[in-house]
């Protein structure tokens, strides 16, 4: 999926005392981040729910067609929440999105070809795994779920599609969809507010430990 | 709408190549979907939401829209349609724009490239 830099500018005052600060400013700066990072995941689930759909149909012919409702589903269902903190040097970055989301099993081609058939999905629980026979719980069309070997769906393997290719492919459109640039709005409309929030943390942190 | 994106389509619609007789224009949609056409290569512009305002005396003093232009090519180097987008976001939107993405459609035979700009008003 296409990625959308957010980087937050203006704290040179209070990084410069959480610097002072050593190893608990590193700390401080970091839980900062996961609150501001969380008003930006938020924002985009939030946004997920705002997305225009309509019954599948194939975009055949000049033709063009909005997301599916089974597509839409399969984005709310994914994790999409502030991933795992990366330390480079004395940068301290995470991400918000699809991009480790996993994948869905969709019994159609969310492009333009194949055959549709019965949909089904399924949706990891924890941590996206590789291993051939991780528990998942299966959800079928009727509203029937079951909890069991991965093994089991192995079949529709083939079927299975990157959440965040279904994701960029709404948001950034295809030759085929209109595009619903609901992510990009998400990081854009947010980034004040997860700023303001980033500060606030970072200047209670300090007055809690009376440094200003 | 704000001037910028008013004379930003206008000069997209006019993104032309080549030297008459055999001038090529890049069909350009505002705002809507392109049923795409038989080209090889064509273009969509749409202003999509609001990002930010500037208020005072009880209004909206200064508003700031984000945008998009899309550009659809069979041609892996966009047919030279590249650099002229960019020169026109350049001398539309100053430097508040970006390529967002590089895509292709592998099912379409067809490449994608994504900017987005802000313009004010």
């Amino acid at each position: 999926m296409a990625t959308y830099r957010m980087k937050i500018d203006g704290l040179d005052e209070l990084m410069k005392k959480l610097k002072e600060l050593e190893e608990e400013g590193e700390h401080i700066a970091a839980r900062a981040l996961y609150e501001g990072a969380g008003i930006v995941a938020d924002a985009v689930s939030k946004a997920v729910q705002g997305i225009a759909t309509e019954p599948f149909k194939y975009a055949k012919g000049g033709h063009k067609r909005k997301p599916s409702p089974e597509e839409k589903a399969a984005l709310m269902r994914a994790p999409h929440g502030v991933s795992k903190f990366r330390k480079r040097l004395k940068v301290v970055d995470t991400t918000v999105g699809f991009n480790q989301s996993g994948y869905v099993d969709v019994n159609f081609n969310h492009m333009n070809s194949g055959a549709r058939t019965n949909y089904k999905a399924f949706e990891f629980k924890g941590k996206e795994s590789t291993a051939s026979s991780t528990l998942r719980w299966i959800r079928y069309a009727g509203g029937s779920e079951k909890f069991g070997l991965s093994k089991d769906i192995g079949r529709h393997a083939q079927n299975q599609k990157p959440v965040g290719a279904i994701a960029n492919a709404i948001n950034s459109g295809t030759s085929f969809m209109d595009k619903q640039p609901f992510f990009r709005k998400a990081v854009s409309t947010g980034k004040g507010a997860a700023t303001a929030r980033i500060e606030a943390e970072i200047k209670k942190r300090i007055d809690e430990l009376d440094i200003g | 709408m704000p001037d910028e994106y008013t004379s930003l389509v206008a000069a997209l619609k006019a993104l032309t190549q080549g030297e008459s007789p055999d001038t090529v224009t890049l069909p350009v949609a505002e705002n809507e979907w392109n049923p795409r056409p038989d080209t090889e290569s064509y273009g969509i512009v749409a202003l999509e939401f609001e990002v930010d305002a500037l208020h005072g005396d009880n209004v909206k003093q200064v508003t700031a829209y984000e945008g998009s232009v899309d550009l659809y090519s069979r041609k892996k180097d966009g047919a030279g349609w590249i650099p002229l987008i960019a020169a026109t976001l350049t001398e539309h939107c100053e430097g508040a724009w970006s390529l967002n993405s590089h895509q292709y459609e592998r099912e379409n035979s067809i490449f994608h490239w994504e900017w987005w700009f802000q313009v004010e008003e």
